[in-house]
């Protein structure tokens, strides 16, 4: 047994111990400042997934409405016909809208009906299938069939006509994107279309038709206007990473704060070790070998403080990612990773850095005013 | 100011290779204290022989512990020079003068200074701590012959004080020094253990050859040394 191989390390350790209440306390404000960082940033993936999951089967789409200076107030046969040729490739799907009464048996609503040809381009079906084109029948999404009391295969009575169900959409209900009943596109009279969807490769293929569709069709007047998930989608990518931000910012703060209670500690073991550090001098222990024991000491409660805040942090990180999207496996996606490897580094580097300021206070005393008295 | 008379401090006779372990030629310690300087040494010519002990005895405040601290190169005189084994080490740098004492010096403090946490052989041990080499089987040989072979894995609370001053001796004698500096060795330990303590300086001064000082109040130190030197004001008498 060899217990000073390490001695600058076995030194520190042993400090360590002198005082556990204190050397708990200090590395409980490391474990709090990793946890700030790391589990924040955790809740921040695991929110910013929820959130793009909901948007996530919309966000290739782009949707062409009737702009303002469209006299009709519709879009025309020719006017689609120019955006599929400038979406070269995608699916264009033209579409009419108008609240009408659906009604079973027993209830009634005033929804929002779409008429279209092809909603299979759009919508996913939880029960039945959803034909292409699709020229008769309807398409009721979950919630409203609930609420009507209706199952696929019966009957409901949508502006006075009857329908039968044959598919129930596994579709949200709200959030502008939303649809609630589907008829094919003739059973809803008009000149033109209310609305085209356009369904692009991904996001950025979709933000990019919402600028080239716009330009291709408003010659002369703004006939038309687009409007893209894709956008939202960015702009919610936007604020979770300025959140995100914002908080590791209060993380780490709160890593700092930590740091700066790491000072204080080790320059009041210091002060409480002057004359063992002077008989370290005397005995001939150089400057900077009482620099290394105090530093080492600092850096050691950054490390057992980061690894107790990292394991926290993945506690906590697989609990939230259980209870808001259903996968706790989440916690150990690579920007995870980051935030656990960026909490842990921070700790380690503030305890150092607070540790720097005692060792050298206490390695430039004079051994003769310390062992005096 | 100009007390450059060489009469004194000539015993560094070029005939023999032996010098002295450590020499204080002239030396002056001037402390500054509210406006005022104090000289807590005043020209003062001192020197050890290898395996010679000397006793530095003094009324509190005559310079006794500064005289230590400059031969120990723990302190810097104001004027004059210091000798360790022949060399002039009065304007070494804080790193030279750690490096002469790990080297060379070895110290024994009143009230011991052993680290709490650590057994009786680490306690010795922790002057070779940054020193490459395993020290623990000298450690321990140390540590038996003191007569503390039944203690070794005991921390400085289950010792008491007369083994704990043993555990400073064998500390200090690690790393082999030439010069072994006291202060108030005896101090803190009642008469037959100080006497015990003062033997074992006794033997390490004839067997290995160190040159030991001590600075103490304790007039049975004085038994023991070949020499005692008084010192009052910062003067030797």
């Amino acid at each position: 047994m060899d217990p000073l191989d390490f001695p600058a390390l076995r030194m520190a350790w042993l400090n360590l111990q002198r005082n556990r209440l204190r050397t708990g306390l200090a590395t409980l404000g490391i474990v709090i400042g990793v946890v700030a960082i790391a589990a924040i940033g955790i809740t921040g993936t695991a929110l910013q997934y929820g959130a793009t999951q909901e948007l996530g089967g919309l966000s290739n789409t782009v949707t062409v409405f009737p702009g303002e200076e469209n006299e009709d107030g519709a879009i025309t046969d020719s006017q689609v016909a120019s955006i599929e040729r400038v979406a070269t490739g995608a699916v264009v799907v033209p579409r009419r809208t108008e609240t009408l009464t659906v009604a079973s048996r027993s209830e009634r609503r005033q929804v929002t009906v779409q008429a279209m040809s092809r909603p299979a381009a759009l919508y996913d079906a939880a029960e039945g299938t959803i034909p292409s084109p699709m020229r008769s029948g309807a398409l009721l999404n979950a919630e409203l069939a609930a609420e009507l009391g209706v199952e696929l295969g019966q009957t409901v009575s949508i502006g006075g006509r009857s329908y039968r169900i044959i598919a129930i959409l596994d579709e949200p209900g709200g959030f502008g994107q939303g649809v609630s009943v589907v008829v094919p596109l003739d059973d809803i009279d008009g000149d033109g279309y209310d609305q085209v969807t356009v369904v692009a490769e991904d996001g950025e293929d979709a933000q990019r038709l919402a600028a080239e569709i716009p330009a291709e069709l408003n010659q002369r007047e703004e006939v038309v206007g687009t409007f893209t998930p894709a956008d939202i989608q960015e702009t919610v990518s936007g604020f979770f990473a300025t959140l995100n931000a914002a908080l590791l910012g209060v993380g780490s703060i709160s890593l700092v704060v930590a740091g700066v209670s790491i000072l204080n500690v080790m320059l009041m073991s210091v002060v409480e070790r002057r004359a063992e550090i002077g008989v370290f001098r005397a005995v001939g222990i150089r400057r900077r070998e009482v620099m290394r024991m105090i530093v080492a000491e600092a850096a050691l409660l950054g490390v057992v403080g980061g690894a107790v805040g990292v394991v926290l942090s993945i506690l906590i990180g697989y609990t939230v990612n259980g209870q808001l999207n259903g996968q706790p496996g989440l916690v150990f996606q690579p920007r995870n990773l980051e935030f656990l490897a960026l909490g842990f580094g921070f700790a380690v580097v503030a305890s150092t850095v607070s540790g720097l300021y005692p060792a050298w206070k206490a390695s430039t005393a004079n051994p003769v005013e310390v062992l005096r008295g | 100011m100009t007390g450059r008379d060489s009469g004194a401090a000539a015993d560094a006779d070029p005939a023999t290779t032996r010098h002295p372990v450590a020499e204080l030629d002239d030396v002056t310690k001037e402390y500054r204290s509210g406006g005022e300087t104090i000289a807590a040494l005043a020209n003062v010519d001192f020197a050890v022989e290898p395996g010679e002990m000397v006793a530095v005895i003094g009324p509190s405040g005559s310079g006794k512990s500064t005289l230590l601290n400059v031969l120990g190169l723990l302190d810097v005189p104001t004027s004059g020079t210091v000798r360790l084994d022949g060399d002039d080490v009065t304007d070494y740098d804080d790193e030279a003068r750690t490096m002469a004492r790990r080297r060379t010096i070895g110290f024994v403090f009143q009230s011991f200074h052993l680290v709490p946490m650590l057994t009786a052989v680490e306690n010795v041990l922790v002057p070779t701590m940054f020193v490459q080499g395993d020290q623990t089987p000298r450690a321990r040989a140390l540590l038996e012959r003191m007569g503390l072979g039944d203690r070794l894995d005991h921390r400085p609370d289950q010792l008491s004080g007369g083994q704990r001053q043993r555990v400073a001796i064998a500390r200090a004698l690690v790393n082999e020094p030439r010069l072994l500096l006291a202060d108030e060795p005896t101090g803190n330990l009642d008469r037959d253990t100080g006497r015990r303590i003062l033997e074992e300086f006794e033997r390490i001064s004839t067997e290995a050859e160190v040159g030991v000082v001590a600075v103490t109040h304790d007039e049975l130190v004085t038994e023991f040394t070949d020499r005692t030197v008084e010192l009052v004001d910062g003067v030797i008498q």
